[in-house]
């Protein structure tokens, strides 16, 4: 079961997105106040801001953490058309005695006309990177070739999508099978019904990304998209937050069958769809294996979706934004989504009114 | 004059404006535009334009060129244009040289030119009717000054300087402006005990410093966070301007209100009032913005509202109405703020264009100041004129850009970032919380419920159109909570404690099983507890016991076919899985055991159709087709499956895997329960009551002789391989990543080296994620791929100073090469130390770690006496 901790942001305007970083005892809002807040988790709990400060001069969309291993490290988009890079600053002991800690900008990425909508570290096995899209259709790809030196990002690869793009998620897979990979999505509500959800490959030989896949069944404005970590799988797991959940695999098709040089094909099916929600669904995030898959929408619930053995995906949970339990249309409102599962596929081959007890 | 205003009201309210969102070519680049007070007319001015455009509902129609003549003058080189808003035939223009032009409608000639200021030495920014005077204009320039003309004389009535007398303000003296909008300061601001202007009226002042130098030595003990923000204001540090240089003017606006009132901005930041009786001073002076002020406007009903727009990208409303300017709104725009106009009938709206970066057009409602409820996005260029078409009319705005067109912008056609915005955050964390924040309205009441109606923001028609007279909702704001998992309730702690626990190495390989076995099942993983015993029995049957004790030797033997002894003495593995399953059953929980031995019972039988290629098995001891992993649930046969077959012998090959299924213990109605349904039905009481766990014991105790043969660990192989993939689909690498490095080169060849170097990889991630640095260095060490292996050998430069002479060390060892000591002298017991070195970085001296501590427990002066108060982390 969940216990729901109430943090009072103190943000002006709307938050527009939430990160934890890569431990899990920092989290980063942002607002349409512009600010961005660092949180950090005390001993016993509780969530602290440690930092908040004016980021750009428009409504900050999103934040995200850098791998630590590259320092304290976030990056913000902003409808102020830039992307920003802080990192923070150890040594100011006034700072520390009061519990504060001290933010720095170390680079403002200006390539885009328009509101930057999103921005994602790539997988640390890349290196220091940084992708953007902007509602001019472009996803950006920045490299830090010194990654002792955040100020220098040079701008690697231009991705035109032709469409206004909302959300970008990386392929988080190391393996050297998959080549990077990033997935990109579009609320362009326009009335042709174009594919929203593209997926782009980069390709050591022409070093350039190129249009692997384009998912034709999501022509609805899509808020969100996410891969599952991948751990060691061979295929990957794609998220999709648009009028309701959807939750692909892809799995690539052999090398060798496909004419070499190309992008990798893969088998695209989707494996879960659904209208719970009831509107708008505008998040969607993985737990870290990659296992249960949470979604929020304008219902202001969030829900927990999970598949059994047979990857048929169920809801698993479903909590309310404040706090309190959903005695809605589903029986599985109160019972506990079991995370920790070893295999949760197999768990839930048990059907779901005995796992709930089993933890109760 | 008043009653010339009530007709312009009245003609609207006879005949509402018509028209569409549309937009027209000029042949040049606009800088300002002006309507007529018809509505139906918009003047179009610029360096090389100077046009009269008649707005017809579909189009934009050019009704008269004002630029006559062959020698294009540098008088018609327009900086700014006004239309008189009580004289249809009035217009004036300033020039970019300086020159204020009227110019008569009325005139018969072709050249329309009526009068000619030239008072001005350089630019006029700025031209601006007395609104109901008809023969009185203002002007501002570059040169600093402010004129004011009566059109029926030839020269200027009264001039106004800029240049105001700055009382009490010493030279080198520095105001600190904190620029930040002060309500965006902490809470903590009050602790801190900063003087803080409240109610916000303008920028706080913190206080005026004496700053002969420009370091903030007077600010010290400010918070840091708070000197980042202030800046110094840069109107006298230098001292004051010199005589008769005053501050450019960029904009003057007559009060619509006051008779005699008018205001001007300056490029210095600062914001005057005046009275046009009053040349000699100002009545009023303050600083609006951090750089120019380019803009202002009254607001056309709230006598005292003044709006201005800087550089700063922020626009200010002022109440001019009390003693002091109060700032009462700040707007928090993208880029700096070109022009401002309140939009009409709508009390707390107002529309900016930027003259850098941004082409758009936004109209922002004052109260809420960082998201604009509407945006124009038509031009391609800067937009340097905006006009309401209509005093009274909220939703027609005409602008003129430097992409040289015109545009008459819909207000029901902008689009709309709030609408736009996503109201949500959401964050899966590491243990299995989840952050999540949403738009309050979302999540208060049910109200928040609303049903899908297509997407919200299309088509139009289910667009919420911005209604002027629509009460303001007040600010949108959002609810932050994390939902924090409860602990062993599915939170992730099982992976920290597996990670922990695992013995992966150092032990003979029985031993790893077990107790890997042991540890996933007192962490409630049966399945991963079964798989572990199952491995357990594949390659540690007695027989292969010498051979498998360490890591890595085992293939050798099995390869070459040497006999293996009879492998199966079942009295030894029986105990342990005995006790096993009783633990389990007495928990009443053997559903994953049962579905264990399913894909167990599955891998089995896909080994048995390989190897049975040929011989005379009956397929019918085959436990399950092969085809899927869900397949087989149900495949499996509860009569041929049966595992207490008595009489059971086997053909020469022998397979004792299938016996070792029997080794888990589910009666024949569980199996048929499985058969049945995959939502498991029966319940688990019967099963443990009809499945005496002796009965696996009865089984297992096949006689030796059955298993005489070859059993080479191999012929397991491609099964553990095909379990390892498994658990890796599911998302359990640490399985998978668990069994490669305690199982070694046993099934390390049939998996291909790059997906081991995945899962070593991905796993690797995942223990640093929860800090198990200790683990990951394990698994990385143990782990054979050479990209894995090689993460611990990446350089760690450690620097280090030798602890006598205090050099830096060379990188040969720990002798210094200066003074040719060892420099890793413990500082207590003044032996060399092996092993773990700790030192101070302050004076190099350091030691034995045990002795340091107990050192600094009595004292924190350093142990080699050179009286540094160390300091260790």
């Amino acid at each position: 079961m969940f216990v729901a901790r109430h943090i009072a942001a103190d943000h002006k305007d709307l938050i527009h997105d939430v990160s934890f970083d890569f431990h899990g005892r920092r989290m980063a809002t942002c607002s349409s106040d512009q600010s961005v807040k660092v949180w950090d988790k005390s001993e016993s709990g509780d969530w602290h801001c440690t930092a908040s400060w004016k980021t750009h001069s428009g409504s900050v969309w999103r934040v995200t953490w850098a791998h630590p291993e590259f320092g304290q490290v976030l990056a913000s988009c902003s409808f102020d058309r830039t992307a920003a890079v802080w990192e923070e600053i150890v040594g100011e002991s006034n700072d520390k005695l009061r519990g504060q800690s001290h933010w720095v900008k170390r680079t403002t990425l200006v390539d885009s006309r328009t509101s930057v909508t999103d921005v994602k570290f790539a997988p640390k096995h890349m290196g220091l990177m940084l992708a953007t899209c902007s509602a001019d259709g472009i996803v950006r790809i920045y490299e830090a070739p010194d990654v002792m030196n955040l100020s220098q990002w040079s701008l690697q690869h231009e991705i035109s999508c032709k469409l206004s793009c909302s959300c970008i998620s990386w392929n988080p897979s190391s393996s050297r099978a998959h080549s990077p990979m990033i997935a990109v999505g579009s609320d362009d509500s326009s009335p042709n019904a174009m594919a929203k959800v593209q997926i782009f490959e980069y390709s050591e030989n022409t070093r350039k990304y190129a249009k692997a896949e384009t998912l034709m069944t999501v022509t609805d404005p899509v808020h969100d998209i996410a891969f599952a970590p991948n751990l060691g799988r061979s295929f990957h797991i794609l998220a999709v937050a648009t009028k309701d959940v959807r939750i692909f695999t892809l799995k690539p098709v052999r090398k060798e069958l496909t004419s070499s040089g190309g992008p990798t094909k893969f088998e695209i099916h989707i494996v879960a769809q659904f209208d719970n929600h009831n509107s708008q669904v505008w998040r969607v995030s993985w737990n870290i294996t990659g296992t249960v898959l949470a979604s929020s929408g304008d219902d202001g619930c969030v829900r927990l979706w999970k598949a059994n053995y047979m990857d048929n995906w169920k809801c698993t949970g479903i909590l309310k934004g404040n706090g309190s339990p959903v005695n809605g249309n589903s029986q599985q409102g109160n019972s506990n989504p079991s995370l920790g599962s070893n295999i949760p596929n197999l768990q839930n081959s048990l059907n779901g009114s005995s796992s709930g007890r089993k933890h109760s | 004059a008043m009653e010339k205003m009530s007709r312009v009201t009245t003609a609207l309210g006879g005949s509402a404006l018509t028209g569409r969102t549309m937009h027209c070519h000029l042949d040049a680049p606009a800088n300002a535009i002006s309507v007529c007070r018809d509505a139906a007319q918009v003047v179009v001015a610029g360096r090389s334009i100077f046009k009269i455009y008649a707005i017809e509902d579909e189009q934009f129609v050019e009704k008269l060129n004002l630029r006559v003549g062959r020698k294009p003058s540098l008088n018609l080189s327009c900086a700014d244009v006004v239309w008189h808003q009580m004289d249809e035939n009035l217009l004036a223009t300033a020039a970019t040289n300086g020159v204020v032009v009227t110019w008569n409608l009325g005139r018969p000639s072709r050249n329309k030119q009526d009068q000619l200021f030239t008072e001005h030495k350089r630019t006029v920014n700025k031209v601006c009717f007395h609104p109901t005077e008809a023969h009185v204009l203002l002007s501002g320039s570059q040169d600093g000054f402010m004129k004011c003309f009566d059109l029926r004389r030839k020269d200027s009535v009264s001039t106004f300087s800029g240049e105001a007398p700055e009382a009490g303000r010493a030279d080198g003296e520095v105001l600190w402006v904190c620029h930040r909008p002060p309500d965006v300061f902490p809470e903590s601001t009050k602790k801190v005990g900063l003087e803080v202007s409240t109610p916000p009226s303008r920028p706080p002042r913190l206080g005026r410093r004496q700053a002969c130098d420009s370091s903030p030595q007077s600010l010290q003990g400010l918070p840091p966070w708070l000197l980042s923000l202030l800046e110094p204001l840069t109107f006298s540090p230098h001292g004051p301007p010199p005589a008769g240089q005053s501050e450019s003017v960029r904009d003057v606006q007559f009060s619509i209100r006051d008779y005699f009132t008018f205001a001007s901005t300056f490029e210095n930041g600062n914001v005057q009032l005046w009275d046009i009786r009053r040349p000699d001073r100002c009545e009023r002076m303050f600083t609006a913005h951090n750089g120019p002020v380019f803009c202002c406007d009254w607001h056309p009903e709230d006598r005292g509202w003044l709006a201005t727009g800087g550089r700063d990208k922020m626009v200010k409303v002022w109440d001019m109405t009390t003693h002091r300017a109060k700032e009462v709104h700040c707007v928090q725009t993208i880029a700096s703020v070109a022009r401002v106009k309140w939009r009409p009938e709508c009390r707390h709206h107002l529309a900016t264009c930027s003259m850098m970066v941004d082409h758009n057009i936004y109209v922002w409602d004052v109260r809420r100041p960082f998201v604009p409820a509407a945006m124009f996005e038509e031009h391609r260029d800067v937009t340097t004129g905006i006009a309401w078409r209509h005093p009274h009319d909220p939703s027609f705005l005409l602008s003129g850009s430097k992409d040289s067109t015109l545009c008459q912008h819909l207000f029901r056609d902008a689009s709309q970032p709030v609408e736009r915005a996503n109201p949500e955050g959401l964050c899966y964390g590491l243990f299995g919380d989840l952050a999540f924040a949403a738009k309050e309205s979302l999540v208060a009441t049910e109200s928040g419920r609303k049903p899908y109606a297509g997407d919200r923001r299309h088509p139009i028609f289910f667009k919420r159109k911005l209604d002027p007279a629509e009460p303001f909702v007040g600010l949108a704001s959002s609810a932050l909570s994390v939902f924090e998992i409860e602990p062993g309730s599915g939170s992730m702690s099982w992976f920290v404690d597996t990670a922990e626990r695992y013995a992966l190495a150092g032990r003979p390989l029985a031993e790893l099983c077990d107790h890997n076995a042991k540890v996933a099942r007192e962490l409630g993983r049966n399945q991963v507890a079964q798989t572990w015993t199952m491995l357990r029995i594949i390659y540690c049957s007695p027989g292969l016991a010498s051979a498998t004790s360490l890591n890595h030797s085992v293939g050798k033997g099995s390869s070459c076919g040497v006999p293996l002894m009879n492998s199966f003495n079942l009295k030894d593995m029986a105990p342990g899985l005995g006790s096993e399953t009783r633990l389990d059953r007495s928990k009443g929980d053997t559903r994953s055991d049962t579905v264990l031995l399913d894909s167990s019972a599955t891998l089995i039988t896909n080994e048995d159709n390989e190897e049975t290629e040929g011989s005379d098995v009956p397929a019918d001891y085959l436990l399950g087709d092969v085809e899927g992993e869900e397949e087989e649930l149900y495949l499996l046969d509860p009569e041929h499956a049966h595992p207490e077959e008595p009489e059971y012998v086997l053909p020469q090959e022998a397979f004792p895997l299938r016996h070792e299924i029997v080794d888990t213990p589910p009666g024949p109605e569980h199996l048929q329960d499985k058969a049945d349904s995959p939502h498991v039905s029966g319940s688990e009481a019967d099963a443990a009551s009809l499945a005496p766990v002796d009965s696996s014991f009865s089984l297992i105790s096949i006689p030796h002789a059955l298993y005489d043969t070859r059993l080479p660990p191999d012929f397991f192989s491609a099964l553990v391989c095909d379990m390892l993939r498994f658990y890796a689909e599911q998302g359990d690498v640490q399985m998978a990543v668990s069994v490669l490095i305690v199982l070694g080169e046993r099934v390390r060849k049939d998996i291909d080296e790059q997906t081991q170097e995945h899962w070593y990889a991905s796993y690797i991630d995942l223990l640093q994620r929860f800090c198990l640095w200790n683990v990951s260095n394990q698994v990385v060490k143990l782990s054979t791929s050479r990209a894995i292996s090689c993460l611990n050998q990446a350089s760690t430069t450690l620097h280090v100073n030798c602890s006598h002479c205090k050099r830096p060390m060379s990188s040969r060892g720990w002798v210094c090469d200066r003074c040719h000591r060892c420099a890793s002298m413990c500082a207590v017991c003044h032996h060399v130390v092996k092993g773990l070195f700790v030192w101070c970085q302050g004076c190099s001296h350091g030691g034995h770690l045990q002795h340091i501590m107990k050192w600094l427990e009595g004292s924190s002066h350093c142990p080699a006496g050179c009286g540094h108060l160390c300091e260790y982390s």
